[in-house]
């Protein structure tokens, strides 16, 4: 007899006698049991142990017997034997058991540089295509066909991604090159150092002597005439020795405002791709990667409802571990199921309501400051930072007007509030600590 | 039935039993336990139909029967008694416990309707010494998971070699391995029992690590434990004087753990476990926000545990260590490290790795018996 034939007959019996029997005892005696085969008149149930097995023959023999032969047919003697069911999920087995390649052997990396930035695991498509093949060909050709190699594209996309990937292939190349890698407050950072101690040779020293140098956000150079001429001088020489340019930004050169003409139209001179917002398709395969990364297995399924449900690519890494954590915490696997519930939350806390004096409150929380303070005239930079968080916040999750932020925040102008939105706006987009800010604000919101 | 008991051998008798009566139990009857006179003994049943354990007093027994009485009220009526001896009678469905100046009358079930613990031992596969099966097993049974639903991960694995056996326990993220010797020095057990168990632990058994953290708790060290095997009963039976643990044997296949045993150690450093356990429930305050995770930084001639929590601050304690090969470093879950150096006994331990991402192999100098593997934590820099 098939094994779904035994399955569907003992369901049968087990309904019989759920009516019949005491929740008690049959939570209790008759969950566990199956029926493992029928042969020549014989019924065979198993039950995990010789205790069940002699309640239940002590019990409930006869009431079993009657309802399997009503649903056999047939006269039927009845057999226990002690037996647990088999397990079936292996690979519940725990990370200790998993299936691991051999790590690769760490042969240091560049600093400021993630290793783990690569091109091999870099998702191409239509929309960063371009970038991810002039970004290879950068490397190919050092310094010779595009100089410099400038990136544009709004946040998370994948600007600094591919910088760190021309980086870490190049460093594999040849190790002995001298790379330098940062972020243009670094840059800036160091020019003003420099001015400062008066030590600017050394500094000139250190970036005329590199061979790939690249400057990551190089938008926030905007305004600053001395790190602009440190930066074109560097710049010109550069380029006569042959050595690499790679820069990236949020906009294109030219748009980049209060930038010095002569920078900007060198900017421009090498070779300029931007990237697109990911695609469908894109984001989906971004997700195959991440969850790679944290070695889950996350069905095809799932990672296009995934997919569907945001824009840029840091939030799908958000999303991505939400749902693996909430696998992880429930021992379940990742269906689509799961990945609905994880969403479900999010949707749930995002739609709890929050009333204004809330926001004020966790955003003086978060600063410790207090709310006479932001609601004050005094202009210190730390109240003005966090009274435009706070106009940020109320209204991107109150979607108050301009108008009534201000009236509520000290009979502010709206003008005042207009240039607050969207200076933070710009800063979540662009400064993690100013996003972190914002994320931890929207914790204590959400208690 | 009826009999006359001393009080305190039956009161110390309750605290191990009730081990297998579940106060939550859905069932009325398996909220109580069994009292059987026969002949000049008590005879003391209690099961949650998962294990089930059993014990004996001797008594002036004065009339054969038995009857059962719901644990809870009953064990604690008899921890209150002061006088030295009680009688314990029938009468018809109830239960009178009596002494000079107190009596008190139970309501009773009778005993057919409690379940047969075992219908019989089966068969003798092994005689060891309890204190020295105990110490070897209290390193192991605590790897094992608790999670009922990985049910091949809640067993200890009881494997066969050419001397003696192997216990293996595993919860997905750590392992413990010991490697028990046939003949415990010259136990009663003696040469005989030692080769009889040789030729009958010939398959590999998983046993329920529920059943074996029983078995640690049995109390008077000094006996002999027996174990009893029922294959087509999927039965195992543990007895030590006059108490038994039943419980049923594991059908599911155990990980391969073989495979995952590091063989190309990079660096190996020795430490004194006490001063280690200091650091690391140090570091664990710290960590106790931060996913519980303590890093290691193997160096020259100590060890650097730290942890970190964003929101509390951070935590660095040294221990003087002795490092052979490469300086490394590794992350831990520190619960795991925690529940290894309080398990072992041993002073010296020594703790070997391949490179931040493999096991963590924890090792007691001079025995090399025993092994502890703890999957790390992957941080980052």
């Amino acid at each position: 007899m098939q094994n779904d034939h035994l399955t569907a007959i003992w369901q049968a019996v087990l309904q019989d006698l759920h009516a019949t029997v005491s929740k008690a005892n049959f939570i209790t005696l008759f969950q566990t049991t199956v029926l493992i085969s029928f042969d020549d008149g014989i019924a065979t149930v198993s039950a995990p142990s010789m205790m069940i097995i002699d309640l239940l023959q002590k019990r409930f023999s006869p009431a079993i017997q009657a309802s399997l032969e009503k649903h056999l047919g047939s006269q039927v003697s009845l057999l226990f034997v002690p037996k647990t069911p088999r397990a079936q999920a292996i690979h519940k087995q725990g990370p200790l058991f998993a299936q691991e390649e051999p790590a690769k052997p760490l042969i240091g990396h560049l600093p400021r540089v993630r290793p783990d930035y690569t091109f091999q695991n870099f998702a191409v498509s239509g929309s960063n295509k371009l970038a991810f093949v002039s970004a290879q060909s950068i490397v190919a050709n050092m310094g010779h066909v595009y100089n410099p190699f400038f990136i544009y594209g709004p946040v998370g996309v994948g600007k600094t991604h591919l910088m760190h990937a021309i980086a870490n292939e190049e460093y594999q190349k040849a190790p002995e090159k001298k790379i330098i890698y940062l972020t243009s407050e670094e840059f800036t950072n160091e020019v003003v150092d420099a001015i400062r101690t008066n030590d600017t040779a050394r500094m000139k020293k250190k970036f005329r002597s590199s061979q790939l140098l690249m400057i990551d956000d190089i938008q926030f150079i905007e305004g600053k005439e001395k790190v602009q001429e440190e930066l074109f001088h560097t710049f010109n020489i550069l380029i006569d020795n042959g050595a690499q340019i790679c820069l990236s930004s949020d906009r294109p050169p030219q748009e980049i405002k209060r930038l010095e003409a002569r920078l900007s139209s060198r900017f421009a001179g090498g070779l300029t791709v931007d990237i697109g917002k990911p695609d469908l398709e894109l984001k989906t395969a971004i997700l195959g990667i991440k969850a790679q990364k944290y070695n889950a297995i996350l069905p095809n399924d799932v990672a296009l409802f995934l997919a569907e449900q945001v824009e840029d690519t840091r939030s799908l890494e958000g999303l991505l571990l939400r749902v693996i954590t909430l696998a992880a915490t429930g021992n379940e696997d990742i269906t689509l199921d799961l990945a609905k519930r994880a969403i479900g939350q999010v949707a749930k806390e995002g739609r709890e309501h929050v009333h204004a004096d809330d926001v004020i409150k966790s955003v003086c929380d978060f600063y410790r400051i207090k709310s006479t303070q932001l609601k004050g005239p005094k202009r210190d930079a730390s109240l003005v930072k966090a009274r435009q968080v706070c106009m940020y916040l109320l209204k991107r999750d109150l979607e108050m007007t301009y108008a009534d932020i201000g009236n509520i925040l000290g009979g502010r102008d709206h003008t005042t509030v207009m240039h607050g939105v969207e200076k933070m706006e710009n800063l979540v987009e662009n400064k993690a600590h100013v996003f972190e800010d914002i994320q931890g604000i929207t914790m204590l919101l959400r208690g | 039935m009826k009999a006359t008991v001393n009080t305190q051998d039956l009161q110390k008798k309750f605290s191990f039993l009730q081990h297998a009566v579940s106060s939550r139990a859905q069932l009325p009857i398996l909220l109580n336990i069994l009292l059987e006179v026969s002949g000049k003994t008590l005879v003391l049943r209690g099961t949650d139909l998962e294990i089930g354990i059993e014990t004996t007093v001797v008594i002036h027994g004065e009339e054969e029967g038995g009857i059962t009485v719901p644990a809870k009220p009953f064990t604690e009526l008899i921890a209150t008694i002061p006088d030295e001896t009680l009688t314990l009678q029938t009468q018809e469905n109830s239960l009178h416990v009596v002494t000079k100046r107190t009596k008190s009358v139970f309501q009773t079930t009778p005993k057919d309707e409690f379940p047969r613990l075992y219908l019989e031992k089966g068969e003798l596969v092994a005689t060891l010494p309890v204190s020295l099966f105990q110490e070897d097993l209290s390193c192991v049974v605590f790897a094992a998971s608790t999670d009922t639903t990985r049910i091949n991960l809640s067993g200890v694995l009881l494997k066969p070699q050419e001397r003696g056996f192997l216990l293996v326990a595993t919860d997905g993220y750590r392992l413990s391995l010991k490697r028990s010797p046939v003949s415990y020095g010259t136990g009663k057990s003696g040469e005989k029992e030692a080769a009889a168990m040789k030729n009958q632990i010939d398959t590999t058994l998983l046993i329920p690590a529920r059943v074996f953290r029983e078995v640690l708790s049995l109390r008077g060290g000094s006996g002999d434990l027996s174990i009893f095997v029922t294959k087509e009963q999927n039965q195992v039976i543990f007895t030590m004087g006059d108490t038994l643990v039943v419980g049923r044997l594991i059908d599911a296949s155990f990980p391969g753990y073989e495979k995952i045993l590091p063989t190309d150690i990079a660096s190996t450093i020795t430490f004194d476990r006490e001063e280690m356990l200091k650091a690391v429930k140090m570091c664990s305050i710290f960590a106790r926000d931060a996913a519980n995770i303590i890093k290691f930084s193997l160096r020259k001639d100590k060890i650097i545990v730290s942890s970190q929590a964003a929101s509390l601050g951070e935590n660095t304690v040294v221990v003087e260590a002795k490092l052979e090969g490469e300086e490394n470093e590794i992350a831990f879950n520190a619960r795991y490290v925690l529940d290894i150096l309080v398990n072992v006994t041993k002073d010296e331990v020594y703790l070997e790795m391949t490179g931040p991402l493999n096991p963590g192999v924890f090792k007691i100098q001079g025995d090399s018996s025993f092994l502890h593997l703890i999957m790390p934590i992957r941080v980052q820099g």
